[in-house]
């Protein structure tokens, strides 16, 4: 009897605990992975003590951040701001790999470095890119072989790059402009490509200035970064740098200007979609820039300007703009009926308002989607966005429609300075707008969403709008 | 056309990543390697397979070993969460995955939901942890491998383990599902994520008890200001779904009670021994090492 209760007793196993509420943000790796360091090479060297299970239950002293190898961190910062930071050793022998997953390392350590590919026909499926559409989930849009092979000719008459252009590779590859643009135009022209995988604007301009970069595509939040430093610096561009391209999202005209004072480099702005394999129209980097203006239409490209029955409109008649040409996606991915009404007669209609000029130059007024329908007046909401932002201390404004009952209201989310008023906001839009126009309310807002191109995501803004980073219990698709 | 390159240029440099140049006829070679590498695991001509990686060279060479084999790429927003994510893994029917290390414990969470999900390669070195002295604690455990079944079991028994856990800390309604997250509604208050050394299990487990403030901490790690909200993903608190923070005392009485109930285990206060503080020197020496 005495016996069976000692024994039950010491069979119990024992785990060891270690608890430290106020340690360094280095215990969080230092301590287990000595446990396990200390396992591995304890089986080989020195004591022959068994495994013992371990739990460990720490906090930190003070704020940290605990770093992979490859995260570049601000050091002047740290010591400013009493962070204490801490790197995680790559991954060696005993690395942590999530279990259940495989090492992009170990896929290809044995792999041999020749490989016959086989036959693939330039119209096949290459690549399929997700654009958030103004209602429901994103869509995949489907880019052929032919697709990033024909925008990378028809963007070579306008610019030309070739073997010694050092572009930025800024823009992220996941987004059609920097993955059509820089990463496919520059490796197919045997341009070299300077890869910046986290941005910052000293890192942007740091890569510049270090390089004899020839080129630089990038979002107009970029230009203005750079155009911020360069005034803080009282310094220019090198002397190698050709041109500048924005796109991804519509560039301020002040901004054209003050960037190429500033830097000595000519900035131009040019529009593509994901749907049209990126660029395809841009304005002219010799001859004339227009402002405001996206430019001409590339060689190989169409682009015409649309009424509500698909006919098509003179110059200056604002309606929807539409693109044809090789560079057109196969269509939407598992959405035949999707497709074919965005496609017709080989007409990709974009969703895009606006107008061309007499001399073919296009210009952008609004989404077709976002108009805003009052009264049986139609607003453009842009034209209201243009005011807001005239009024000095607002920096960013989005304009919207909201149903109240059976009424449509305007509201403007704006990012404006501490202790504007919502009176004065709108006795500046009375001063410029119709009265129809003019906010009914306001909302101030720190920030507004945007997009990785920095366009505004108005959908985010709406009433009723559902966060789709989250993960419900019941599920998480798109349906409501 | 990285071929022709590779062919009449091979010393031109194609990328210049980190100050270092790679050639035209490298990259030719590593994509060939990475061609192989996703056709030994299967993937052939019209799979899809997925790529959220920023822009390093692993992504270059992923997306035209995909374009080679004849394989459909899906490139997408590294920024992306939960069921965006989902959405487009599912939508697109990818077979693989290539991905951030630090992405594993988001794209483990979805992995059942996702059964045309073969392969999750990952790579990089880009984790980033904020630990915060009110608002973070980290529990960890080392265990061996044969007290589980199999990963999904640990998964599922560590989970449930966890829920208990947070409940105790006094959380009404939180839930679990599988592989990694503790949530309360739609929000994230623990995760945690299991790794293999050898015959080991390593479980790391972050609870956040407080909100998360992590503006100090994009001082340091520089985010632009338009995806700042973007960075984290929808998080709660104990404090906030609770009403108070708990105790170190409490959580330590918490945790150890349910391990060992758990396990059936008995845990006593303990600490490194000799081999380990090797190790525990090692380690922190580098996490600290100048660079």
């Amino acid at each position: 009897m005495k016996w069976r209760i000692f024994s039950r007793k010491k069979g119990k196993k024992r785990w060891r605990l270690i608890f430290r509420p106020r340690g360094d943000v280095s215990d969080i790796m230092a301590l287990p992975g000595a446990v396990v360091e200390g396992r591995v090479a304890g089986r080989y060297l020195l004591s022959s003590t068994g495994f013992q299970s371990t739990l460990i239950i720490q906090g930190v002293a003070k704020k940290g951040v605990l770093a992979g190898v490859d995260v570049s961190v601000d050091r002047e910062a740290v010591e400013k701001y009493q962070i204490d930071i801490a790197y995680q050793p790559r991954s060696g022998r005993a690395g942590l790999r999530p279990a259940g997953t495989i090492s992009f390392e170990d896929m290809v350590l044995d792999a041999s470095d020749r490989f016959e590919p086989p036959t693939n026909d330039p119209e096949d499926l290459a690549c399929i890119i997700y654009t958030s559409g103004t209602t429901g989930p994103p869509k995949g849009v489907m880019l052929s072989r032919k697709n990033f092979l024909k925008v990378q000719e028809f963007t070579q008459k306008v610019i030309k790059l070739g073997k010694g252009d050092q572009i930025v590779g800024v823009l992220p590859f996941f987004h059609v402009f920097g993955l059509s643009n820089v990463l496919i135009g520059g490796l197919v022209h045997g341009a070299t490509i300077l890869l910046v995988p986290q941005y910052n604007p000293t890192t942007l301009l740091k890569t510049i200035t270090e390089n004899n970069t020839s080129f630089l595509m990038a979002i107009p939040t970029m230009f203005l970064h750079l155009l911020r430093l360069l005034r803080r610096r009282g310094s220019r561009l090198p002397h190698t740098m050709r041109l500048c391209v924005s796109g991804g999202a519509p560039l301020p005209q002040e901004i054209i200007e003050q960037f190429k004072e500033k830097s000595g480099i000519r900035l131009i702005e040019g529009y593509g979609l994901t749907e049209t394999t990126s660029s395809c129209c841009l304005n002219p980097p010799e001859g004339i820039s227009k402002p405001g203006s996206i430019g001409l239409p590339l060689p190989g490209i169409e682009m015409k300007v649309c009424d509500e029955e698909g006919n098509e409109l003179p110059p200056g008649k604002v309606g929807e703009i539409a693109v044809k040409g090789e560079s057109v996606m196969m269509g939407y991915y598992n959405l035949p009926q999707e497709t074919k009404e965005s496609i017709k007669d080989g007409w990709l209609f974009t969703g895009d308002l606006g107008y061309c000029d007499d001399e073919g130059y296009f210009f952008l007024t609004d989404r077709k989607k976002e108009i805003i329908i009052k009264g049986g007046f139609n607003i453009s909401p842009r034209e209201v966005e243009e005011v807001l932002l005239s009024y000095p201390p607002i920096k960013e404004a989005a304009v919207l429609a909201r149903k109240r009952g059976e009424r449509e209201e305007i509201v403007a989310f704006v990012v404006a300075e501490k202790g504007t008023e919502e009176k004065e906001i709108i006795n500046h839009c009375q001063r410029y707008l119709a009265s129809f126009k003019v906010p009914d309310a306001i909302q101030f807002r720190d920030v507004l969403p945007k997009t990785i191109t920095g366009k505004v995501m108005k959908t985010q803004l709406k009433d009723g709008y559902k966060d789709r980073r989250k993960i419900e219990r019941g599920g998480s698709d798109w349906k409501d | 056309m990285i071929e022709k390159w590779a062919l009449s240029d091979p010393e031109l440099p194609a990328l210049i990543f980190a100050g270092e140049k790679i050639t035209y006829s490298q990259l030719n070679r590593e994509v060939n390697r990475v061609a192989n590498g996703l056709t030994a695991l299967g993937i052939k001509k019209g799979d899809r397979v997925a790529i959220m990686l920023p822009n390093i060279p692993e992504f270059v060479y992923s997306f035209f070993a995909i374009l080679r084999i004849g394989a459909v790429a899906v490139p997408f927003n590294t920024l992306y969460k939960g069921g965006e994510i989902l959405h487009i893994l599912e939508d697109s029917g990818s077979k693989a995955l290539i991905s951030l290390t630090n992405f594993a414990p988001m794209i483990n969470e979805l992995i059942p939901e996702l059964p045309e999900l073969e392969h999750v390669i990952l790579t990089g070195e880009r984790n980033l942890i904020f630990a915060h002295p009110e608002s973070t604690v980290f529990i960890q455990l080392i265990l061996q491998k044969n007290q589980m079944e199999d990963l999904d079991h640990a998964y599922g028994r560590i989970g449930n383990l966890m829920l208990d856990i947070v409940r105790s800390l006094g959380v009404d309604d939180p839930w679990y599902k599988h592989r990694g997250s503790i949530r309360v509604r739609g929000d994230k208050i623990a995760a945690f994520v299991i790794s293999e050394i050898e015959d080991m299990y390593l479980i790391n487990v972050i609870v956040f008890l407080t909100p998360l403030d992590i503006n100090d901490f994009l001082r340091v790690v520089w985010v632009p200001h338009e995806i700042r909200d973007k960075m984290l993903e929808p998080l709660t608190s104990v404090q906030e779904e609770a009403g108070e923070r708990p105790s170190w005392d409490r959580i330590k009485e918490c945790v150890t009670r349910r391990v060992e109930k758990e396990f059936g285990v008995e845990i006593t206060d303990g600490n490194l021994v000799r081999d380990e503080l090797f190790g525990y020197e090692k380690l922190r020496s580098l996490a600290y090492k100048d660079r």
